[in-house]
């Protein structure tokens, strides 16, 4: 269970994350709306720490995640995975290695000075690229693959750190539609099959109502609202996108759904 | 719509000329007296630098062309010292290399010293820069003489005259090159709980490596061409055989040194560009 604890972060006189409250419970696949600026992304590097916050809690089953240092903090990290936008892969170094990082957290200081990997890490890489249809490019040079398919070689080292919880921030933002439902449902596939809890920021609403059944509404840094993706009305909808005009939801929108693409229907 | 060429008359031209006189370019007149003012600086410079001293021009051409008459006579061949010279060029490039090499190996911590990204300390980091500029500041050849002077004549004076010369030069390309990593990538590890140390190993490294091979192979080629105007102050190798001969006159000897260190200057360029494709590789091709 993971909680949040009136977590603020503030970037000079601008408050990135404004006193946001949650809990959430082991095994969710939950999605963070919310229009660009809003705080999701701050949020999701708070909760990994990569930004330390400058009030309030986070509490990974019961532990104060915000009090570790040094070793723990370390090891916190590797417990909440993380996945970007832009992937952050290693460019220059193949798809194996990238996905042989996820194991950084538990190798000595001597191992990974000598980037010493053992035969059996080797073997769980190459069965996490090979659940998501990448072992045939595990030698090349990960900046040669496509956008889509960096992305999942980053869900694949995710997995091998073996987390409790795996954070996604805007995974598919940088991909098109096809490539984005392909780590959509990779992500959906990892939080059924093992149990790992999925938080997910989302730019496009339709893509949470499809994957997520808790949607949270994040605006101006203050969660708005947390619920189904069925309570997600039009007055809802305008208090986490802002009042422009009338609302439209294609707006938000690089549709992922079948009806909307003839080339996925067939 | 565009018209066709054949369909514009002069009126059309004069007309549009009139318009945008800008699209036609500097007239006919102007772009002579451009011309003329541009010739007439560089005559001048070259006058100031008095190279139009005709006289000094024509004496020094025919004396340059007994010597090259020495240098292309090559009949004493068979009673030249060989094995002395080929020593010295050994010695010159053992120089070029042994310095390069240990510079190498201070300026790749000095380097991470000197990255902002690394070390966020602005005074410490002050202090690094200024060593590398000092450092850098002074020439090989400078270096080279107060060597000699420290540690006498010999390859001792040329090595550390590389090597310190060439740690300023790398130190900085290097803190440069880490200031100029991708931060998203070091993100990356760090975000699976990758220790500081891992970030540099997994992260840094990887996109720095092939800066720091490439400007290392450089260096050695460089510093192999460069070693030689050291051996002429007395710093060891090729260069003192080569001052001794010009002293004496004995130019035919002059022009085998010389192909010497041109044979030896391409074989080692040939061979890093070898090692630079072997090691860094070809940029990657989308798969």
């Amino acid at each position: 269970m993971l909680e949040l604890v009136q977590l603020s972060r503030r970037f000079g006189d601008k408050l990135a994350v404004a006193g946001a409250s949650l809990t959430i419970e082991r095994g969710e696949m939950v999605g963070i709306i919310g229009r660009s600026g809003a705080g999701k992304s701050t949020l999701l590097r708070l909760i990994n720490r990569l930004i330390e916050p400058s009030e309030g809690r986070i509490l990974a089953d019961g532990t104060d995640v915000t009090a570790l240092r040094g070793k723990d903090l370390r090891a916190w990290r590797a417990r909440s995975a993380m996945i970007f936008q832009q992937f952050n892969l290693v460019n220059r170094l193949d798809v194996l290695t990238n996905v042989l990082c996820g194991r950084l957290n538990r190798m000595s200081t001597a191992r990974v000075l000598f980037k010493m990997f053992t035969p059996a890490e080797r073997v769980l890489a190459i069965r996490a690229l090979d659940r998501l249809g990448l072992a045939d490019v595990a030698m090349n040079r990960a900046d040669a693959l496509s956008g889509g398919q960096q992305q999942r070689v980053a869900i694949a080292r995710a997995l091998m750190q073996e987390p409790a919880i795996l954070l996604a921030d805007e995974p598919i933002a940088s991909l098109d539609p096809m490539n984005a439902k392909v780590v959509m449902d990779a992500l959906l596939d990892i939080n059924q099959r093992d149990g790992i809890t999925v938080l997910t920021n989302l730019h496009t609403l339709d893509t949470a109502r499809s994957y997520c059944r808790r949607i949270i509404g994040m605006s101006a840094g203050r969660i708005v609202f947390d619920g189904k993706p069925a309570e997600l009305t039009d007055p809802v909808l305008r208090t986490i996108y802002g009042d422009a005009g009338v609302f439209d939801e294609r707006l938000t929108s690089t549709s992922l759904s079948v009806a909307a693409m003839p080339a996925m229907a067939r | 719509m565009t018209a066709h060429m054949a369909s514009l008359t002069a009126e059309d031209i004069a007309e549009q000329r009139l318009r945008t006189p800008w699209a036609f370019g500097a007239s006919g007149r102007t772009r002579a007296l451009r011309w003329a003012v541009g010739l007439l600086a560089v005559f001048y410079l070259l006058y100031l630098q008095w190279l139009f001293d005709f006289d000094k021009l024509f004496t020094g051409l025919s004396r340059l062309f007994v010597i090259v008459r020495l240098m292309v006579d090559w009949s004493g061949f068979a009673d030249w010292d060989h094995p002395a010279l080929l020593r010295a060029m050994l010695e010159t490039v053992a120089m070029a290399y042994i310095g390069t090499m240990l510079a190498l190996v201070v300026s790749v911590p000095l380097g991470f010293m000197g990255a902002r990204n690394i070390i966020p300390a602005r005074i410490f980091r002050f202090f690094a820069r200024r060593l590398f500029d000092g450092m850098r500041g002074l020439d090989q050849l400078i270096w080279a003489l107060v060597f000699v002077r420290a540690v006498g004549l010999g390859p001792i004076a040329g090595i550390l005259a590389i090597c310190v010369a060439d740690t300023g030069v790398l130190s900085k390309l290097f803190a440069e090159a880490i200031e100029n990593t991708d931060r998203k990538q070091i993100e990356g590890v760090t975000s699976t709980g990758g220790s500081f140390l891992g970030a540099l190993r997994f992260a840094v490294l990887p996109q720095v490596l092939p800066v720091m091979i490439g400007q290392t192979l450089y260096q050695i080629e460089s510093n192999s061409r460069e070693a030689t105007i050291l051996g002429l102050v007395g710093a060891g190798g090729i260069g003192l055989r080569l001052s001794e001969r010009i002293q004496i006159n004995a130019w035919d000897q002059v022009a085998y040194v010389i192909v010497l260190v041109l044979i030896a200057v391409a074989l080692i360029d040939n061979l890093s560009r070898m090692l630079r494709l072997r090691l860094i590789g070809t940029p990657a091709r989308a798969a």
